[in-house]
């Protein structure tokens, strides 16, 4: 083949990979919906986690403050932005303390009767409407009464100020200037957004829309905006995470590049040697495109790390490239022992499919994609493009010295028992909790960041992130119903102390039998007109004033209760729907708390209120879910390791060969493990992901070094490949490791650990080394 | 200015008739006025009916007969707390404080004089037209409020708190009244 046509090749390559990674940005779905990466609820709590923690109402919520100007500039600014805001659709509501008479839509507003609790204690009759009118006629004596006004001869008692009253946060900031302010004389505003609190690119959205609206208000720039909130800290968090991955794996490549060059003295390998791990990584979103559609982020970081053991196949090509052969005479001499690795990991990674959970069965369709596409392509196409000139690895001296030194090296048979009999006493010995469950905790938020996030929810009187009251029920209005039945004992906890304020659902929206009662007490027109009359005798107003309450009050009588979905219409309506869900035929209501002082007695007087009332808490329930993945992780590597063991022996067709393969694999893993855990590292799901790619590299060096080889050159060539290996992969994982990040941390240094020991204990373990070539 | 200046603390009796369009007559109302200095003022309303407003710095609370005090802070009506902080400043013949929100214009007609106060801000004025104060050597006779939306009141002060009025009371008769010589 001549040159040109084989850079033509390359390149040809390289531009397909480009086009099918255009392809597949356009095709692939990264979601964040934890659904697609947890295992299936088990229970009632945990499914309720799973459909609703993204949409959870108070992980919605965004946290604003605006200061660093005088109090009226600020306020200014507040209504502004509550005003461009409140126009846009990506917020659900926007609160700066801001009263609006217009809680009601004009056509929902004769339901103001069903709604305010006024008609629970009270009769429009001649008594009660005197006492009222005698108050309005004070209000009037004041002036600056415009909007009472307005309201008056429609809605004389006033309901619609009482339900504004109603709908406002239990607990609010001081006012100043008409909006809220904190004590620190920061104007402040809470915004929720449509957007679940755990779409991190939906909430990047939305906080770009805060922040633009912010700085198109004139005087903004005098001003200072701080938004803060769960969804803004969680895009924090992954924005300084893939940061430092980013720049930690940068500087990882370049260590590579300088490695690459080092150990074969050629520019050419630069451009090949990338090219396997790259069509195997395509072959692996193609392959989630076709079987699943969409795929979470954490299990596309897992394949990704899983798939590293690919970088090792092109390695292996280009150190056993002997003087003289062809590249396609070469990759035969390798290219069993490779697909033995490669298919043993397939099958062992069959058990990942057949865990029952969608982030695993993803998982092993990506890897098992890649690795077969990666293998295919180190086979087939990279022989065809290598250089018909390339240097033999085993002609260097200082190999045949190591290689030497290596062999001379004594392999005492209680060696690998010891280290056996060490791990297991380290793991006895750890001082920290085996597992680490809090997925949070391995992308922790700065601490300046929750600091002044739990300044700014206490000053808001914002609802707890962590704690839901959870009512269950048949229908919507048995969950209103519920609500109502236990506001009165909700009502004692917040006396008790327990918690600061309980938002419940029946708030907002009475069920059909307090709507129907109260339409009950409502007067017929003639009685309405004649207490009316008798009321107003010796006040001032003019005649005919009242007409339209008249009016309202008639056609309140007679309407059908308002409905949930009808409610849900109106300017509350959205406070309402984040409240009351549906889920499988079955409603949901979702009280949120603010302050909580005392979860556990909590907890305790919700179980006490009897029905379905229950206090959720969402990190229990979500450490729980990352438990049962856990432990189905464990449970597929468990089968995985059988599977690989069966292979290889089966691929041998001798038990021994094969013990000498997965023995040292194993028990790097094991020693890996007991490092980790005596120096204090909680385990988590990283760690074991992380577990795996090492084992996955670990079997080709044992594999490789077990490997009888006919003459010393190519034992040679074997140690090289796997120092180039181990050299690249300690670089790259250690680099990590040295991240500020814990879940960077966690990966870098538990696959650095893992691959120095799998190296270490493979040639300790090798059969053949101390024998053979002795003579050569 | 000085020549409105009272010394706190100081009561002043007044009458108001308060024209509001939705009432077939004039609201006719007697109280007292408690001027406590700069950042204190009560109004309180004694008869047809018993209300007391206390404006204490930010602060106003209101307190009618047989009903607990409702609280409640100016910032919740922003329009409010300009009218109120210039009900004080012209009590405590505060000018910075009345230039600060409203356009001033003295008329002098030896001894009777007339303040007219213009507020300056669009929030103000969507509720305010303007404030007109007169008044006869050193002592304010008269406060009349002109509402945006065509409401209005007369406060008749000290003295002429207890003029005797026509039932229902005319405007032009009020205007009259005030601009009478002492």
């Amino acid at each position: 083949m001549s040159e040109t046509r084989r850079i033509a090749l390359i390149v040809a390559w390289w531009l397909l990979l480009l086009a099918g990674a255009l392809a597949a940005q356009r095709l692939l779905v990264v979601s964040s919906d934890l659904r697609s990466f947890m295992p299936p609820a088990r229970n009632a709590d945990q499914k309720l986690l799973l459909d609703e923690i993204g949409e959870g109402p108070a992980s919605q919520l965004l946290l604003l403050a605006v200061g660093g100007a005088p109090a009226d500039t600020l306020a200014a600014l507040s209504r502004g932005l509550n005003q461009r805001l409140g126009s846009d659709p990506r917020f659900v509501r926007i609160l700066n303390g801001e009263m609006s008479a217009d809680a009601l839509d004009a056509q929902l507003l004769p339901y103001r009767y069903l709604l305010s609790p006024t008609l629970d204690h009270a009769r429009f009759d001649a008594d009660y409407l005197r006492d009222e009118l005698q108050q309005r006629v004070q209000d009037l004596g004041a002036p600056g009464m415009d909007l009472l006004e307005q309201l008056l001869p429609r809605d004389p008692t006033l309901e619609v100020l009482k339900l504004a009253e109603r709908w406002t946060p239990p607990r609010m900031p001081q006012m100043r200037s008409g909006v809220w302010f904190s004590p620190q004389g920061e104007a402040l505003l809470l915004v929720q957004t449509r957007a679940s609190g755990f779409d991190p690119v939906a909430q990047a959205e939305a906080i770009g829309a805060v922040q633009s609206s912010f700085d198109a208000l004139p005087s903004a720039t005098s001003a200072k905006l701080t938004i803060s909130g769960a969804g803004y800290i969680g895009m924090r968090v992954a924005s300084a995470t893939r940061a430092e991955a980013e720049w930690l794996s940068a500087l990882g490549t370049a260590g590579f590049i300088v490695l690459l060059l080092a150990a074969y003295r050629r520019f050419g390998v630069l451009a090949l040697a990338a090219l396997p791990l790259a069509s195997g990584a395509l072959a692996g979103i193609l392959a989630i495109v076709l079987v699943f559609g969409s795929m979470h982020g954490i299990t596309l970081a897992f394949g990704f790390t899983l798939l590293g053991v690919a970088q090792e196949y092109p390695i292996r090509l280009f150190s056993h490239r002997r003087a003289g052969a062809d590249a396609q005479t070469s990759v035969l001499g390798v290219w069993p022992l490779l697909r033995l690795a490669i298919v043993s990991a397939c099958i062992a990674y069959v058990a990942f499919f057949a865990s029952g959970v969608a982030g695993l069965e993803q998982l092993a369709v990506f890897t098992i994609a890649g690795l077969l596409a990666a293998g295919f392509a180190t086979r087939w196409l990279l022989p065809a493009v290598m250089p018909p000139k390339f240097n033999d690895v085993a002609d260097s001296r200082w190999l045949e010295r190591a290689r030497a030194a290596l062999a001379r090296m004594p392999r005492p048979r209680w060696l690998p028992w010891s280290v056996l009999a060490l791990a297991v006493l380290l793991l006895w010995l750890a001082p920290t909790p085996l597992w680490q469950n809090d997925l949070a905790a391995l992308t922790p938020a700065p601490q300046q960041l929750l600091q002044r996030e739990g300044e700014l929810r206490a000053a808001l009187g914002a609802p707890d992130i962590r704690y839901l009251l959870v009512l269950e029920a048949a229908s919507a209005d048995d969950v209103l119903r519920e609500s109502e039945r236990i506001s009165a004992q909700v009502d004692k906890w917040i006396s008790d102390g327990f918690v600061d304020a309980v938002e419940l659902p029946s708030r907002y929206l009475p069920s059909f039998g307090v709507q129907h009662a109260r339409q009950q007490n409502l007067p017929d027109r003639a009685t309405l007109t004649a207490a009316l009359g008798a009321a107003s005798k010796d006040l001032p107003f003019a005649e005919g004033t009242f007409a339209p309450f008249l009016d309202d009050v008639e056609q309140a009588r007679t309407l059908a209760p308002i409905t949930p979905a009808q409610f849900m219409r109106s300017p509350f309506g959205a406070r309402l729907q984040a409240m009351l869900v549906e889920r499988q035929q079955h409603w949901y209501g979702l009280a949120t708390l603010s302050g909580v002082h005392d979860a556990a007695a909590l907890a305790a007087a919700a179980s006490a209120l009897g029905g379905n009332a229950r206090l959720l808490d969402l990190k229990a329930a979500s450490e729980a879910l990352v438990i049962d993945y856990r432990a189905r992780i464990l449970v597929a590597l468990g089968i995985a390791l059988l599977l690989l063991a069966v292979t290889v022996a089966v691929a041998f067709r001798d038990l021994a060969r094969a013990w000498h393969v997965i023995a040292p694999m194993s028990l790097a893993t094991l020693l890996a493990l007991a490092v980790l855990r005596i120096s204090g590292v909680s385990l988590s799901l990283f760690h074991l992901v992380a577990l795996t790619l090492a084992a996955g590299l670990g079997l080709h060096y044992a594999l490789f070094f077990e490997r009888r080889v006919e003459d010393a050159a190519e034992a040679r060539r074997t140690l090289h490949a796997t120092l180039v290996c181990v050299l690249s992969a300690v670089l790259v994982f250690g680099l990590l490791a040295t991240s500020s990040v814990p879940v960077l941390r966690a990966i870098g240094l538990t696959v650095a650990l893992g691959v120095a020991f799998h190296f270490c204990l493979s040639i300790q373990m090798a059969p053949h080394s101390a024998r053979s070539h002795a003579a050569d | 200015m000085a020549r409105l200046a009272r010394p706190a603390p100081a009561t002043t009796r007044y009458t108001e008739v308060r024209f509001v369009h939705l009432l077939r007559k004039p609201l006719l109302l007697h109280g007292e006025l408690d001027y406590g200095g700069a950042d204190h003022l009560g109004k309180r309303v004694l008869a047809p009916y018993k209300e007391a407003t206390v404006i204490a710095g930010d602060a106003v609370s209101v307190t009618r007969e047989g009903r607990a005090p409702r609280q409640f802070g100016l910032e919740r009506a922003p329009q409010l707390q300009a009218l109120l902080a210039s009900f004080s400043a012209l009590l405590g013949g505060d000018a910075g404080t009345l230039r600060k929100y409203y356009t001033l214009e003295l008329v002098e007609n030896a001894p009777n004089w007339k303040l007219t106060l213009v507020p300056k801000d669009s929030g103000l004025a969507r509720h305010l037209r303007r404030i007109v104060v007169d008044g006869a050597a050193g002592e304010p006779r008269c406060f009349s409020l002109n509402e945006a939306n065509g409401d209005g009141s007369v406060m008749l002060l000290g003295a002429l708190a207890d003029a005797k009025l026509a039932d229902p009371p005319g405007a032009a008769a009020l205007d009259a009244l005030c601009r009478a010589a002492p």
